[in-house]
């Protein structure tokens, strides 16, 4: 097992490197450099010649692999680099924005799960009934309704109405709550339906019924046999989620001004701070991998009957 | 597929809806905090107020931040401030003069100190605009500073060449004093309030310094909130977490106004949207041409409509109050007069359409969403456009800074920047109008006017420096070498218990010493 996990795992690595290669060449390929930006030419007096001298003591007009070669060997050396824009070390404000990330995913995922989990099981359950097409009228308007606008309807209700919860900020539990009902509304709509489909299909699959036999208590039946062979479709999908809220999630952070990793992407990569965004694309394809891993370790789980040493 | 056995009523989800009122009660917040103005909260001598600004930074160092917020938030002063009538007045320097513009001598104010206790003399403005040069490129290619010597509390500031202008490139937050050897951890300035926390893009807090040198601070604290959002900041005005929002959306004035417990400001501010003309187009380089396309644009509507009454039709690059502002030509907005200046151009006018051989005009017209008005502005001018038969074809680009400077396929462009952001000419007619120039995108070529700029760069003289500015831009208005369409306002919407708050067209400065709250 543990051999197969650690040839996965060396294959992955290198497949960062070759990711991070991809993402530095096209960086360089889209126009502009953050020259202009660093010089600040719409505030102060700035000649072109003042740009080209910049852009030479970056070392932003040598050859690419030449550039690409002074930022791994600065890697190796567990240098990410200064950002252009603040001038800040690149990992001390990943490390800022990430805690603020990782709760925020938690909170959505949260939120999610403890709508879609129950909500999706009664649909199951009570098939066709009136909570099924609840859930059903629920799911399509969550899904239709764009995220920006379902933040702006729960601080109405929440911080205008109510006055029970703070409309911005950072910081507390009390500001984590409208940007993770905001993201965690708007995924459950999607799970709900899938949690109802996924039980449907295994609430028909032969152990279910050998298991009903047996005489074993429905709620057994149900969460250890049913719920658990559901699991797989769900687990593949809260990966795909958590690698997409691990980024960042812009629409919401600049609506709740909630100080995450998605609004600092997007503003890095607007005045081509490469620095910060190298250093990004690396964690989050790093995450990806070893969400990748975890999953396939848990399908393992789920379904024994894969066993470890894969296909 | 068949159905699946029902799991017995013992249905837990049903306390639910009571976990959920209870976490959210958990997590309100206590009323000082979000309910009510933060003023109502305290008494007299323990005011507090929260700032809602439309822009967010990153980080709160003053020698680094492109939003400046150590100084809006008057933590950190620079050597020389810039008034409301774009006037230099002394701030941490109480004098300065040159005879030459190159040696300058600044007078430290005697007595002060940084909110830490540390005495503030010239070595440590020394070090502090040492750190800056040090930290920001930006900084270190625009003051031009050969050398600094400190004596006591005369700072003597040597420059590569005569810059005049140094003064006013002072007023530029990015040069705030501070205490050098502090400034990794937080900003410790001589300003009117003391940093207390930072969070990245989120928040700012501060409280009263009570050593200022400026009199007494009316706050005893005070936040500055970010948020990008026009709505939500409306929303946390209606919902009574920010006493002050900057730029609620334009759409809510009305109801905004018939709120009887705010007030709503606006002023004219300093930026200036404008339509670049790209002289390698020959048909652009004839300035009866640009005149024509000049006459195409409808500022009155723009006002209006685009920007809902929230500008001022721009006559010239500066505000027509400006000191070095001329005597504008008048701008109207009219086909005939268009019709008539591309006839005097060589162009056939027939019908009231517009052609060269036969064949009908047409040209690229640039723009950029993060100006939301540009767009709008775009489409007016090529609505007026095809009424003489001239095509616009409209392209929407990024980052339009790089844009124009690495392709030359556009035509037309429209363009926002601050023209006098330091209350002088000089910074924008060199970065637009000289041939070197960052800003000069569509290579605009007159020696005539470069003559002058060189003339005004090496003037000390105040007055005689506004005179020469005004002779250069007149001459950019006679030739319209670029048409210049609005000045958009900044709008402020306060609690009425705000008191003292003044709306300033720099927007440098937001929380000062005299704001209060009842």
């Amino acid at each position: 097992m543990w051999r197969s996990f650690g040839k996965k795992l060396l294959g992955l690595l290198v497949f960062v490197l070759f990711l991070s290669f991809i993402s530095f060449c096209l960086l360089k390929l889209v126009p502009g450099d953050p020259v202009r930006s660093m010089l600040r030419v719409d505030d102060v007096a700035v000649s072109r010649e003042d740009i080209a001298d910049l852009r030479n003591e970056l070392g932003l007009d040598r050859p690419l692999l030449v550039q690409y070669g002074a930022w791994l060997g600065k890697l190796l050396r567990l240098d990410f680099g200064v950002s252009y824009m603040t001038y800040r070390p690149v990992l001390g404000e990943f490390a800022e924005k990430l805690p603020f990330t990782l709760l925020l995913t938690g909170g959505s995922l949260l939120v999610m799960l403890v709508i879609s989990v129950p909500l999706g099981a009664l649909s199951a359950v009570y098939r066709n009934r009136w909570v099924d097409r609840f859930s059903r009228v629920f799911s399509l308007i969550g899904s239709s309704l764009p995220s920006f606008w379902l933040g702006l309807l729960l601080i109405q209700l929440l911080s205008v109405k109510l006055h029970l919860l703070p409309p911005m900020g950072g910081g507390s539990l009390a500001h984590l709550v409208l940007p993770s009902l905001t993201l965690g509304v708007a995924m459950s709509a999607i799970y709900v339906r899938l949690i109802r489909s996924s039980l449907l299909e295994s609430g028909g699959q032969d152990f279910v019924a050998s298991a009903k036999a047996r005489g074993l208590h429905p709620a057994r039946v149900f969460w250890f046999h049913t719920f658990r062979h559901s699991l797989v479709p769900l687990v593949t999908l809260l990966s795909e989620s958590l690698g997409s809220l691990l980024g960042g999630t812009l629409v919401v952070e600049i609506l709740f001004a909630y100080p995450g990793l998605g609004k600092w992407i997007v503003d890095a990569i607007v005045a081509r701070d490469y620095p910060v965004i190298q250093g990004y694309i690396l964690f989050i394809s790093l995450c990806i991998v070893v969400l990748n891993l975890l999953v396939e370790l848990s399908y393992r789980w789920i379904h024994p009957q894969l066993g470890w040493k894969g296909r | 597929m068949s159905s699946v056995n029902p799991v017995k009523p013992r249905n837990p989800l049903r306390l639910l809806p009571l976990l959920l009122i209870l976490l959210l009660a958990a997590c309100s917040p206590s009323p000082a905090n979000t309910a009510e103005p933060a003023a109502a909260e305290h008494g007299q001598t323990d005011k507090s107020l929260t700032l809602l600004f439309n822009v967010q930074s990153n980080t709160l160092d003053p020698h680094t931040d492109v939003n400046y917020t150590a100084v809006r938030a008057g933590i950190a002063e620079t050597l020389v401030r810039i008034s409301n009538d774009l006037s230099l007045q002394p701030a941490v320097a109480e004098s300065w003069s040159s005879e030459d513009g190159q040696h300058w001598t600044f007078v430290i104010r005697s007595g002060l100190t940084f909110q830490n206790g540390q005495p503030v003399d010239a070595a440590a403005v020394q070090a502090s605009l040492e750190r800056a040069q040090a930290v920001n490129p930006s900084v270190k290619n625009s003051l031009h500073i050969r050398e600094l010597q400190a004596a006591r509390q005369e700072l003597t500031i040597i420059t590569e060449k005569p810059y005049p202008q140094l003064p006013s490139d002072l007023v530029h937050p990015n040069t705030a004093i501070i205490a050098a050897e502090l400034a990794e951890s937080a900003p410790v300035g001589t300003g009117p309030f003391r940093f207390v926390s930072f969070q990245s893009g989120s928040q700012l807090k501060v409280e009263r310094n009570e050593q200022y040198w400026g009199g007494t601070v009316q706050l005893a604290q005070a936040s500055i909130l970010f948020n990008e959002d026009a709505n939500a900041r409306l929303l946390a005005l209606q919902a009574k977490s920010a006493d002050i929002v900057y730029r609620p959306p334009v759409e809510s004035f009305a109801q905004l106004q018939a709120d009887d417990s705010l007030t709503l400001e606006s002023l004219t501010g300093l930026r200036t949207h404008q339509l670049m003309y790209n002289m390698n187009n020959e048909a652009l380089r004839s300035e009866q041409v640009r005149k024509a396309l000049d006459a195409l644009i409808d500022r009155d509507a723009i006002v209006g409509s685009v920007m809902s009454g929230q500008a001022t039709a721009a006559q010239g690059p500066f505000l027509a109050d400006a000191p070095f502002s001329p005597e504008y030509l008048p701008k109207q907005f009219s086909l005939d007069q268009a019709r008539e200046a591309f006839a005097a151009a060589g162009y056939d006018v027939e019908n009231g359409l517009v052609s060269r051989q036969g064949k009908p005009l047409s040209f690229c017209l640039l723009t950029y969403q993060s100006r939301a008005e540009l767009p709008l502005i775009s489409q007016l001018i090529q609505a007026s456009a095809k009424e003489l038969g001239i095509g616009l074809e409209i392209r929407q680009v990024d980052n339009i800074d790089e844009y124009l400077a690495a392709s030359d396929d556009w035509d037309l462009a429209t363009y926002s920047s601050i023209t006098a952001p330091r209350g002088d000419a000089s910074y924008f007619l060199n970065a637009a109008y000289t041939s070197g120039g960052a800003l000069n995108y569509g290579n605009v070529q007159e020696p005539e006017l470069e003559a002058m700029i060189d003339k005004l760069n090496g003037t000390v003289d105040e007055q005689e420096r506004n005179r020469l500015a005004r002779d250069a831009v007149s001459y950019i208005d006679a030739h319209m070498l670029n048409s210049y369409i609005v000045h958009p306002n900044n709008f402020v919407a306060f609690s009425n218990d705000v008191k003292n708050w003044v709306t300033s067209k720099s927007e440098y400065y937001l929380l000062t010493p005299e704001l209060d709250v009842e």
